[in-house]
Order: C-alpha cells, then structure tokens, then sequence
C-alpha cells in the first residue's frame, strides 16, 4: 500500500475523533453523534464491524488503551464509559463513569500504565479516574484551580504522574495527576520536586492571544508544546525553561503531536500536516507533509462524475477541490507506529470523514 | 459548583500594566519627530520600523492609541506603491504582525486613512507572512 493511505470511513460526515487499538487492526471513531463506531481492517479497507451505542449526544473523545484493551468515550451528556470486550460474546460492555461535572466532557486520555485516565470538561475542570477494586467502579478526583475556562484538551506526561491540558482561557498548564495509592512517590526534574495531587507545574499563555487547542509533551517528558487559536505553536523546557515560539503561516492548527524529542507534526483548519523542528536555536516549520494531489488524477472526468457534481453543485466543471488528501479541517493528530523514541507513521482524521494514516 | 462568569476582563492579561496618555504621550510625539525626519529624508524604511516601535495597545489608553495610529498612518502613507513590497522584506516577523493590525485599524476609518495604500500593504504582508498574521490579528487582544 502507498502512503499515505487514504480511507474515506464516512461520507459526508465529520470523523469527531479517532483512537486505534494496540495492533492497529481496529479503529474507534465518533461519527459525529452520540455513537462510537468501530471499524475492523479488511485487507486494505476498513469495515465497520460495532456500533456501541450508551452516550445519549455527540462523543467529543475516544481513547483505546493498548495493553488493557479498553475503550474509554466521553461525550456531550457529562458522561464517560470504560468498555470492556466480553470474550465470550465479543461484545463491548460498558461502565459507566461518575464525572461529577455539569457540563460537557470534551476529551479523554489513559495514562501510560493504563491505571488512570483524565477527563477535560466544560466545567472548568479535569477529573482524573482511576479504578476502585473494592467498590468495582471508577472514582474521580477533581483538579480546579487556576482553570477559569472548558479544557479542551489533555496529554499524559510519560511517568503517569503529570498532564499537561489546554485551555479556553488561553493557558496551557502542566498538573500533578498523582494518586494515591496508584502512584509511587514521584519526582519530576523538569516539572518539579514534591508533585502532589492538583500541583501547578507550569503556566503558559499563548503568544498572540487565542484559547489553547491542543497540548503535547515530547517523548521524554520534557518538552510540552502547545497550538492556540492564534495559529501558533509554543514550545516550553520546563517551568523555568526557556519558551519558543513558531509562527505559522496559516489558518489555526488544532492538533499536534510530537514525532521525535525534536520534532512536532500538527494540522488543522489548513487541511494539511505541517512538520516543526528544532534547528539550531530555533523551533519551525520545515515542511507541510502533504504535498499534494497530482492534478492529474482529478482530471479523469467520468460521466458518473459529471453528473454527481451537478447534482451537488450544479455545476459540470468547477474545481472546488483542495489540493491536499484532507478536504476539510483536521481535527486530530495521533502516533500511529512508533520505532524507539520516533514517531515514524502518524494517522489524521477531519471533518472530510477522511482518516488518513501518514509515513515520516 | 464555581459560579460562570464570561467576563472579558477574566482573560486580560493583567500582567502587563494598563499605560496612561499621559504616561505614553512624551513617547509618541517623540516618535512622531523622528518618523517625519525620516520620510521627509525619504528614509521610508527606518520611518516604518519607527513608527511600529512599542506601540500603545491592549489596556493602554484609547487617546494614545489613537495617537499613534496618526504616527503609523503617516509612515504607511509616505512610500511609493513600488517601495512597499521593498520595505515589507526588510521588516522581522513580529514587527509585520504590528503592521498588520495596524493596516486594520486604519482600514476602519476610510474617510481619514486611504485605504487603496493600506489594502497594498494587506497584500504585501500577506505575501510574506501567509494567512498566519491576519490570523494572529483576529485573535490577539492586545489590539492597538
């Protein structure tokens, strides 16, 4: 198969969020509505194979765990459910989690171990789950302050302690998630000393002003980046750090990912991947990994096609393609093969229903 | 439950202190001079990155602001079209993000800016720095 591989899963239909499964065999997707829909590898297509229907409005985020094989969703209605596939009857069971919010939870991550994940809500603020063997459920410990608006987004520092999350009050900060009880006692060089549950590692504003969409820390741990409405993306070295900043050339990014302890790939309402790296003294754009479609491959005007294009735009011939593999924004940008401490293939999915997985 | 208060002022950055006219005018009537030294030597260049220099913005006074963009205007205005694109090359990336709210600014008084020269500034900023300054322009709220 060529890369980067293209699979239009909908039609029509925005891909809210995607989360694959350790093997990459399986992907969860939210179409937009208050359904997860998994797709199951078929040769070089993908079929939808479940529908796990629980959340009543739309599923904002989906993450899969890959040791644990659990799914975690978490949507609209201020809920969010752990599945758990029943080996017997191969069916997704669901949990059901006490958020303790009342407003939407808008993304969901595991830790690395799996032993915990993290909430971001509306409510101004995260919850961080963990599970309770004696009770058999999940409970939720709240962090609140200094969040002033919904968190839109939340990434797990590699040592399960800390999260870093972004926010619409235009801050991106590092927490203490540490738990007790689940955690050892923990200790960050970078992010600090003595990390109890709630710590404030650090708070960042984004250069230009605009609300905070996505947060990533680099493979170590010791880097956090963050894209804000502005277009920009900030890199910090720790609370004292020093802080980069490369401007875009763009419409806003809204996901981002690191792919190295060097390198940063992020999309957006540009419908392209951008790659940023550390050259020299400097973080920056080297590269937009889309290059574009040849326009030859548009040119084969079948009369099947003619006639869909007027019976959506009545029109025969206008060319309202974009140049790039996505046609409408990308909402989300996740590591999809990782070799050592690289990233070397990354999967995007957008408002296009595309899911494109892409090779470094 | 923590009460939901959208308040602008919530998410001012109050870190950077509000300046008053008062405060801000020996600064712009400095600049000012210097500006119209350098036109009038046809140093249009220097007069540009002059007059971009610590500009009056977010919480600072609405007089000096308005000021300013007087100054700023002034410099937009003296280059010939030909130049425009000359001068833009010379200018670092932060500094066409301030020209670039300003070229907006102006653009909102039509009767006292010509807006045909601040739209040849739109088009050769945007040329140099993509969408990404227009962009940064809607968003900051350090406006000026």
């Amino acid at each position: 198969m060529s890369f980067p591989e293209v699979h239009q899963l909908l039609h029509g239909i925005p891909i809210t969020c995607h989360a694959f499964n350790k093997d990459r065999t399986q992907v969860a997707v939210s179409p937009n509505n208050h359904e997860v829909h998994i797709y199951r590898k078929a040769g070089t297509s993908w079929t939808l194979s479940q529908i796990l229907e629980e959340h009543d409005k739309l599923v904002t985020s989906i993450d899969w765990a890959p040791e644990t094989n659990k799914i975690v969703s978490c949507a609209q209605d201020r809920n969010a459910y752990v599945w758990t596939l029943d080996a017997a009857s191969g069916q997704w069971k669901p949990q059901l989690v006490l958020l303790r919010i009342n407003r939407a939870a808008t993304f969901v991550r595991w830790s690395p171990r799996e032993d915990k994940f993290a909430v971001a809500t509306g409510s101004r603020l995260i919850a961080i789950a963990h599970f309770d063997v004696d009770n058999d459920w999940y409970i939720t410990k709240h962090i609140r302050k200094p969040i002033r608006s919904t968190v839109l987004s939340i990434e797990w520092h590699p040592e399960n302690i800390l999260i870093a999350a972004g926010c619409a009050d235009m801050k991106a900060r590092v927490f203490s998630a540490y738990v007790k009880g689940i955690d050892a006692k923990a200790a960050n060089p970078v992010w600090g000393e003595k990390l109890p549950f709630g710590t404030v590692c650090g708070e960042f504003g984004t250069t230009n002003g605009g609300w905070v969409h996505d947060v990533a820390f680099s493979p170590s741990g010791n880097v956090l980046a963050w894209v804000g409405h502005d277009g920009n993306v900030s890199f910090s070295y720790g609370p004292q750090g020093p802080v980069f900043t490369a401007l875009s050339t763009g419409l806003p990014l809204v996901s981002l990912s690191f792919v190295a302890e060097d390198a940063v790939v992020a999309a957006g309402h540009d419908c392209i991947p951008f790659l940023f790296k550390m050259t020299g003294q400097q973080w920056e754009i080297v590269d937009r990994i889309d290059k574009g479609n040849a326009k030859s491959a548009s040119t084969e005007n079948s009369a099947m096609d003619m006639f869909k294009k007027m019976a959506s735009r009545a029109q025969t011939t206008a060319d309202v393609e974009l140049n790039s593999r996505h046609q409408n924004t990308i909402t989300s940008v996740r590591p999809y093969l990782t070799q050592g401490d690289r990233v070397t293939m990354f999967s995007t999915s957008g408002v296009d229903g595309k899911l494109i997985i892409w090779r470094l | 439950m923590a009460d939901f208060d959208d308040d602008y002022e919530d998410f001012v950055d109050t870190s950077i202190p509000a300046r008053s006219e008062y405060e801000l005018n020996a600064g712009i009537q400095d600049r000012s001079n210097q500006v119209r030294g350098f036109v009038s030597s046809g140093r249009f260049a220097e007069a540009v990155a002059k007059a971009l220099e610590d500009p009056p913005a977010g919480r600072d006074a609405q007089g000096a602001k308005d000021k300013n963009l007087q100054v700023v205007m002034e410099a937009l205005a003296a280059p010939r079209g030909t130049d425009i694109p000359v001068i833009v090359k010379q200018l670092a990336p932060y500094q066409l993000d301030t020209l670039m709210k300003f070229v907006y600014r102006g653009m909102a008084y039509p009767e006292a800016f010509n807006p045909s020269v601040l739209l040849t500034w739109h088009e050769k900023v945007t040329e140099v720095t993509g969408l990404g300054s227009i962009v940064r322009v809607l968003t900051d709220r350090q406006t000026v």
